[in-house]
């Protein structure tokens, strides 16, 4: 991904010295045509086009975005419920993420989210211990972790 | 004996790039500078010659899969329908028309519908050239 980001900067400065015109209007022009071009060769590469993998990365934020309101709004709901019949517990998820940098922002979605805290991770980065504000049945949760960030995350990574 | 074509690969992989980037800039400068459709199309084909050059007709079809033989027709297409095109305003055939748009980011910029007919001649050269060398390429 890296490499086919830096070729079309490349090319939008090749683009630019052709043009002897360097202007930003010339470079975005330049860096289109080099898009144009990566996408026409895309098979030449050992990755995907690349495009597909920003794509997949700001649909990760959206859905970030998304998750955050609404575990404001459920931790608003826990709070201001006048009974305490909350029940807290902690349960642990198995994890297919591999990378360093992927469980780490698994883990911090994971926080950031309704109901939910990471605790640890344990020693051969496969479970994740998961710490729930109302635990009503783990198994619903893991699966919900693991169809929306999970998928989210290997699509940017794969 | 088969010779290692590393070297040969690895510069045509960054050349082919450099050779569309500018002859895309030769097609789209033809209306002012020397170049247009025709240099355009035949410099485009001249990178994926190299590319056929440094790998094999088999590789080169799966990096583009691209059916030249259509392309000629989309080409004509596009080339006959802007032709076509001025009789939608009551204008001679081949009447070409102009005008300057303020696009975002780009400023003024001026479009003429000439590129359009270029652009036709741009494919069909590709389609053309591509599909004599593969023609050629091909039968033992």
């Amino acid at each position: 991904m890296a490499f086919q980001i830096l070729l079309n900067v490349v090319l939008a400065f090749t683009w630019m010295f052709l043009k002897t015109s360097y202007t930003s209007s010339t470079f975005f022009v330049g860096y289109l045509l080099g898009l144009l071009i990566i996408f026409a060769f895309r098979n030449c590469f050992s990755g995907r086009f690349y495009l597909i993998r920003a794509y997949a990365v700001f649909r990760l934020f959206l859905i970030f975005i998304k998750e955050l309101i609404l575990a404001n709004i459920a931790v608003l709901k826990v709070v201001l419920k006048p009974k305490l019949d909350m029940r807290p517990g902690i349960f642990a998820m198995q994890t297919v993420l591999e990378k360093d940098w992927e469980i780490t922002v698994l883990a911090n979605l994971i926080t950031l989210t309704p109901g939910t805290l990471v605790v640890d991770v344990s020693d051969d980065n496969k479970t994740l211990y998961i710490h729930a504000v109302d635990i009503e049945d783990a198994e619903d949760v893991i699966q919900g972790i693991k169809s929306t960030f999970e998928n989210a995350i290997l699509e940017v990574s794969r | 004996m088969k010779t290692n074509d590393l070297i040969l690969q690895t510069v045509t992989k960054v050349c082919a790039f450099v050779i569309i980037l500018f002859s895309i800039s030769i097609f789209l400068g033809g209306h002012y500078s020397p170049g247009g459709g025709f240099v355009g199309g035949l410099m485009t084909s001249c990178a994926i010659v190299l590319l056929l050059l440094a790998y094999d007709l088999k590789t080169v079809a799966a990096l583009l899969p691209i059916d030249y033989k259509i392309m000629i027709a989309c080409g004509l297409l596009i080339s006959a329908s802007t032709v076509a095109g001025s009789w939608l305003f009551h204008a001679p055939l081949m009447t070409h028309a102009y005008s300057y748009f303020n696009l975002p980011i780009l400023g003024k910029t001026s479009l003429h519908t000439a590129v359009l007919f270029d652009l036709g001649v741009y494919l069909v050269v590709i389609g053309v050239t591509m599909t004599i060398i593969q023609t050629i390429g091909e039968s033992e």
